[in-house]
């Protein structure tokens, strides 16, 4: 019996941690990441584009709580569009982010996309 | 049999823990300002100790992190929790008389005043955060409240202190002990900022092989003057009367050129203009000074700043000032640049120049503070101009300077002095943590005309890990001695440097 309440427990408290998340996430931690299903086929190249390069500097983990919280985890400043459009410049900006204009604004759109995501 | 296999398992179990000590420990490898604002090094680093535009605003800023105490502002727009209304309102409304039981309200106002930046802007309707999003607790945000105690003190959280250490080897084949690796050092810092009114910033020498030598370009650590001395120690009284101005006291590096000494790739090797000395004087432009400065960013992209100095033993005052102005790229308050990322790329939208002018005006020799004593005294003045170019992984600097001295020779049997310095250093970034440069130096102190080239690679295969290969091909001639004798140096260098 002990047993069951047990696992009923931790199962209500997975089941309540997946259901708080209003983007679906994969993972936990560091290999935290953006749940690719749901994710609709035109912003499927620009997730693949992000795997690769944001993950060259920090972990998607990052940018998970980002949008999640709506708050930047290192400065604690607002993650909203105007702030994305400002990220994206610093990244394109930034010596060897290895990141054209074009596939920032895609980066761009994308976050936009799981901002208004997570907002819903 | 049973205690053979419970001895393993608690053996399996200790080197477990072991394990995990050490995998931590390692992550907390890192120094002052990175374990205060919780950032990597890369965030205002190029490669240690050289700075990106982000470090420059950081520095400017007064150590205070850009953005930081934005989501504490969001606290403090919280309303005051039910439990302390409800006691407040029993008071009356225009009670200003002081009682011995206190208002709970102002103290709970007082606290979370404390408890947040100094610099948070108020809420925008733009910049509010959603309700559901505020109560997402369970992420770890930085900013969140500190205890009372800290908070109310200002004591930083964490001690702010920190180590450089430098290991080198150097090769100079016309010196007697060709190979010399005994040239190590290591270098205590301590920097941070006290509830965001002011900032602080020391280093001390805590060890070095070297016997500094102040006419000496290549020593180790170059901006340190003196061995076992404090290097600096200032405060920075942050927006005085919450105006743009702060008041930096102590000793510290005049602001002049655009880069603080160490402020470079190579470790070993100083900016001519910056480091170069005229006859007996011992003043150079990097060298730390005690002094009072004002400074301020005005339109977000215009930095001025004003001094004065007083050497000691001295009654007469030295001045300065500097002028910088930056185009393009994130501004000194770290706002990144209007870029339309609909439009084709443009050459501007990655192009970034700073120009910044400077002039100091002193007088040093003897001291002039003994009664009945008449001292040698040299007046002097040095002026100049640099600009530093970044486009993409290419930087470019530049960096003139031209002074004079009436008697560097403090004799009066010499004739006054004009020198000329220039350097200009180019710095490509090969990969994120691998640099390299080329510095070319024309020096005309007024005995010798020099010229320098100075390629230098530097690589990180760690953020807080530097390993630096330097190489000095140094020629000229003494042109004021008799028979005009020759220069020629080549010095190469290898070292480690490393902050923790």
């Amino acid at each position: 019996m002990k047993r069951y309440v047990t696992l009923a427990v931790l199962l209500t408290i997975f089941v309540y941690s997946i259901a708080e998340a209003r983007i679906k996430v994969a993972g936990r931690g560091a290999k935290m990441n953006f749940s690719s299903e749901g994710i609709p086929e035109m912003y499927k190249p620009s997730f693949n584009l992000m795997l690769v390069k944001c993950v060259k500097c920090h972990t998607m983990e990052r940018t998970v709580i980002a949008i999640q919280t709506g708050r930047a985890p290192i400065t604690g400043q607002p993650f909203n569009k105007q702030a994305v459009k400002a990220y994206g410049i610093k990244m394109l900006r930034k010596p060897n982010s290895d990141m054209n204009k074009k596939e920032i604004r895609d980066v761009v759109v994308l976050l936009n996309y799981f901002l208004d995501e997570n907002a819903k | 049999m049973n205690f053979a296999r419970h001895s393993i398992n608690i053996n399996l179990l200790l080197l477990l823990i072991v394990s995990v000590i050490l995998a931590a420990s390692d992550v907390y490898a890192i120094p002052a300002f990175t374990r205060a604002n919780n950032v990597e090094c890369s965030t205002c680093h190029t490669i240690f100790p050289e700075l990106n535009e982000y470090g420059e605003a950081f520095l400017k800023n007064g150590y205070v992190y850009f953005g930081k105490g934005k989501k504490k502002s969001a606290e403090k727009a919280k309303p005051v929790p039910a439990t302390v209304e409800a006691k407040s309102a029993a008071l009356p409304v225009d009670s200003n008389i002081v009682k011995g039981d206190g208002n709970a309200d102002l103290l709970s106002k007082l606290k979370a005043g404390m408890m947040v930046s100094a610099d948070a802007p108020a809420l925008t309707a733009a910049t509010t955060v959603p309700v559901a999003d505020a109560e997402s607790s369970h992420v770890a945000v930085v900013g969140e409240a500190k205890s009372e105690g800290i908070a109310l003190s200002g004591v930083p959280d964490q001690l702010p202190i920190s180590f450089t250490a430098n290991l080198h080897g150097t090769y100079n084949k016309d010196a007697i002990n060709e190979f010399d690796f005994s040239t190590r050092s290591l270098k205590l810092n301590a920097g941070g900022n006290f509830k965001e009114k002011a900032g602080f910033f020391g280093t001390y020498l805590v060890y070095t092989e070297n016997v500094a030598a102040t006419n000496n370009t290549s020593q180790t650590p170059t901006n340190l003057t003196v061995k076992n001395d404090i290097g600096e120690l200032f405060l920075i009284w942050r927006h005085l009367f919450e105006s743009p101005i702060n008041i930096k006291v102590g000793r510290l590096q005049p602001k002049l050129g655009l880069w603080k000494s160490n402020n470079k790739l190579s470790t070993t090797n100083s900016y001519a203009t910056y480091s170069y000395t005229v006859g007996e004087s011992l003043f150079k432009l990097e060298q730390p000074q005690d002094a009072v400065e004002a400074n301020m960013i005005i339109a977000n992209r215009l930095f001025l700043a004003g001094g004065v100095v007083n050497r000691k033993n001295q009654n007469t005052k030295e001045w300065y000032t500097h002028a910088s102005v930056k185009f393009g790229g994130a501004d000194y308050l770290v706002n990144e640049p209007e870029i339309d990322l609909n439009k084709e790329e443009s050459v501007f939208d990655y192009l970034t120049l700073t120009v910044g002018g400077y002039g100091y005006v002193g007088t040093n020799g003897d001291p002039n503070t003994v009664a009945g004593v008449t001292p040698r005294q040299n007046d002097f003045y040095r002026t100049g101009v640099d600009i530093d170019l970044l486009y993409k992984l290419f930087r470019l600097k530049l960096s003139g300077v031209i002074g004079n001295d009436d008697n560097p020779a403090l004799s009066y049997s010499l004739p006054p002095v004009k020198t000329y310095v220039a350097a200009v250093e180019g710095e490509y970034t090969i990969l994120q943590n691998l640099i390299g440069s080329l510095r070319f130096e024309y020096q005309d102190d007024g005995s010798n005309i020099v010229r320098r080239f100075i390629p230098t690679l530097a690589y990180a295969p760690i953020e807080n890990v530097k390993v630096a290969a330097e190489y000095k091909h140094e020629y000229g001639t003494s042109y004021k001695t008799t028979g005009a004798t020759e220069i020629a140096n080549q010095i190469g260098t290898l070292g480690v440097t490393f902050s923790f």
